[in-house]
């Protein structure tokens, strides 16, 4: 079996996010440490809380990752995906005063 | 430069009132996301690896300054600080957020801009050759002829739903530098002996999975007749084109499998309906166009300057640089300046919000205030004065804007590829930097002269790999970024489809095998003046193939 974990995109801000739960329910960080894993015959729940976010208008285009846990935290399989969930390998031009902050996970 | 009339400002503005309408009612909940896709990609707006994506149209590539400080202004406060230009002469911001878009298609519509035509299945952004008006070897100036074809194409009724996305583009000079034989639709204008003007149509070019160079099926079309000759093309495509295959969708397929010369007739025939309607163009309507692009100013200047003589020669960095990124100009006295937008220190086309500020500072103080973006993803100045050259080199020099490497190894197109682009199978930017890195030795760039080298992060081929003297392609083998090399392609008059020259190399062999094929140029060419590209046509693939595989 594969570990799996949630993603798609934020409605309003277009970044990438990704499923998680806690003691509340469900929610979606941007953070992939905090995304909630299932075995691949065990995502259905995981499926459909992310159907009916999409429902809700909260995220679009979701789909799952295959993952694997490190002492680093959670890492996916595919380098795709691992761009996804880091931001581009590249340095990004900076300007002096730019009013968006950067806000991607570590 | 075209300036709007008070329709196309009323229709610019009711354009992004309706979409701010469609943006609001996606974020409430009473659109679905299949409903608001159509819409927002009719505006430029794409969902990519990251983030949102939004495409500004910089038609044929001629921009204020006042529209780059808007530019700049867009970057700064709505993105993260810069942008990128791409290869159809266009600008592209990385992470705007859906809920800003309307404010900046609001700030774009201020100074007569818009992301309209730069994303759906519809005429796109017409490009064309950032040296038009200015150019030495110009036969006519092609920006009128653009500009007709954007008033015609925008927002055309019959051609919004087309089987896939339409490219044309324009070039008024004997050297292409618009690359028209790759695109759906390419247009030479050209002079009869007796000096007629007319036009050479190309149609069925095209890169991505299956390259092909565009076929002449008009040899000389009256520009009266360019727009009713491009509905008639339009048509018989919008008619015949497959809508049930997304990979044999474009034109260049429907030419290809029709025939050229029955296409030819296809389209002979319907131009004879269309043919004297409305569209046919008159006199006063070229020449109300063609009001729009007069000549600036220009001061009677000799083309000898005794300082500029003086420095080329006490500056040997100067010498380099304007030996390189300048331009010869129609006018003398005068100079077209390439800024370079391949540094060592930014992505490839990148630029950010304080470089665009300051080129717009820069446009007014040296050059008309007019700038231009290039296919090639590299900006121009177009009208400096000799005498400024120096100056103007200074200041370029400390924007890191000045590197002298235009159509040079390192004056790389590379497409944003899997660092940003959602259909991208393998980073581009990343084999951009590392070429960049490896060959950042003046002389020995200088030395091999005149080459190009394109890298696409995958087969759609936005980095125009197939048409680059050495075209890279990233493609995803089991799981590995690997590296396909094809050799032979130009993008010019000579426009020919690069081929595979092997099996592809990984990431850190990709460098070094481009190295070796250099070596194999330099140690084969019959003199220094001899290109990359005409040395390879002339000793086929067989000694770069040698080298590379044994």
């Amino acid at each position: 079996m594969t570990l799996q974990v949630y993603t798609a995109s934020l409605l309003k801000e277009g970044l990438v996010a990704y499923l998680c739960i806690d003691t509340e329910g469900s929610y979606w960080s941007t953070d992939l440490n905090k995304a909630a894993t299932a075995e691949t015959d065990q995502a259905e729940t995981l499926k459909s809380l992310a159907e009916q976010a999409e429902r809700e208008n909260i995220v679009i285009a979701a789909y799952a990752v295959d993952v694997e846990l490190t002492e680093n935290g959670t890492r996916p399989l595919e380098n795709r995906e691992r761009i996804r969930a880091y931001g581009p390998t590249i340095t990004l031009p900076q300007s002096s005063d730019t009013k968006q902050a950067i806000v991607r996970a570590a | 430069m075209y300036q709007y009339s008070q329709d196309d400002h009323q229709l610019l503005q009711e354009r992004v009132s309706q979409f701010r309408d469609q943006v609001s009612r996606r974020l409430k909940g009473d659109l679905s996301e299949d409903e608001f896709k159509q819409q927002r990609l009719r505006n430029g707006l794409y969902l990519q690896l990251h983030a949102y994506m939004l495409r500004v149209a910089v038609p044929y590539g001629l921009l204020s300054s006042e529209q780059m400080r808007t530019l700049a202004h867009i970057a700064r406060t709505y993105d993260r600080g810069y942008g990128h230009f791409s290869t159809r002469q266009n600008i592209q911001y990385n992470w705007p957020k859906l809920e800003d878009v309307p404010k900046i298609l609001d700030d774009l519509a201020a100074v007569e801009m818009h992301a309209i035509q730069t994303s759906g299945n519809c005429i796109r952004n017409t490009t064309s050759d950032p040296l038009a008006g200015v150019a030495r070897d110009e036969i006519a100036d092609p920006r009128p002829y653009c500009e007709l074809i954007r008033q015609w194409s925008t927002f055309h009724p019959e051609f919004n739903f087309l089987p896939r996305k339409f490219k044309i583009a324009v070039s008024g000079a004997i050297h292409d530098r618009a690359a028209v034989a790759v695109h759906d639709i390419g247009i030479r204008l050209i002079k009869k002996d007796a000096g007629e003007l007319g036009l050479e149509i190309y149609v069925g070019g095209g890169l991505g999975r299956t390259p092909m160079i565009g076929k002449l099926i008009r040899d000389f079309l009256p520009p009266h007749d360019m727009l009713t000759y491009l509905e008639a093309i339009l048509r018989v495509y919008n008619k015949l084109g497959r809508r049930d295959n997304l990979y044999k969708a474009r034109i260049k397929i429907l030419v290809h499998e029709t025939g050229e010369e029955k296409f030819r007739e296809l389209v002979e025939a319907e131009w004879q309906e269309v043919k004297e309607s409305k569209l046919r163009l008159r006199d006063e309507d070229i020449k109300n166009i063609q009001a729009h692009f007069k000549d600036p100013d220009y001061e009677n200047l000799s083309d000898f300057d005794s300082d500029f003589d003086k420095e080329l020669i006490s500056d040997p960095d100067f010498a380099k640089w304007a030996d390189n990124n300048l331009e010869l100009h129609k006018q003398d006295g005068y100079r077209v300046v390439y800024l370079s937008l391949k540094s060592k220190n930014q992505p490839t086309g990148d630029v950010t919000a304080d470089q665009m500020d300051a080129i717009a500072d820069l446009a007014d103080k040296y050059s008309h205030g007019a700038i231009r973006s290039t296919h090639r993803q590299n900006l121009v100045l177009s009208d400096v004065r000799l005498k400024d050259l120096h100056s103007l080199w200074g200041e370029l020099k400390t924007l890191d804007l000045a590197t002298p490497n235009y159509n040079h190894l390192t004056d790389i197109i590379s497409c944003p590829g899997m660092d940003y682009c959602a259909l991208a199978t393998a980073r581009s930017i990343p084999i951009a930097q590392a070429l960049t890195e490896r060959f950042d030795t003046y002389d020995y760039v200088n030395d091999l002269g005149d080459i190009s080298l394109n890298i696409s992060g995958c087969i759609n081929a936005c980095g125009h790999h197939h048409v680059a003297n050495i075209g890279i392609l990233g493609v995803n083998k089991k799981g590995v970024e690997v590296y396909q090399i094809t050799l032979g392609g130009s993008a010019r008059e000579d426009a020919s489809i690069g081929k595979i020259i092997g099996p592809a190399f990984t990431a850190d062999k990709i460098v070094q095998a481009i190295a070796d094929l250099l070596d194999v140029y330099l140690e084969n060419r019959e003199d220094p003046e001899e290109t990359f590209l005409t040395a390879y046509r002339r000793l086929g693939p067989a000694p770069f193939k040698e080298k590379l595989y044994g």
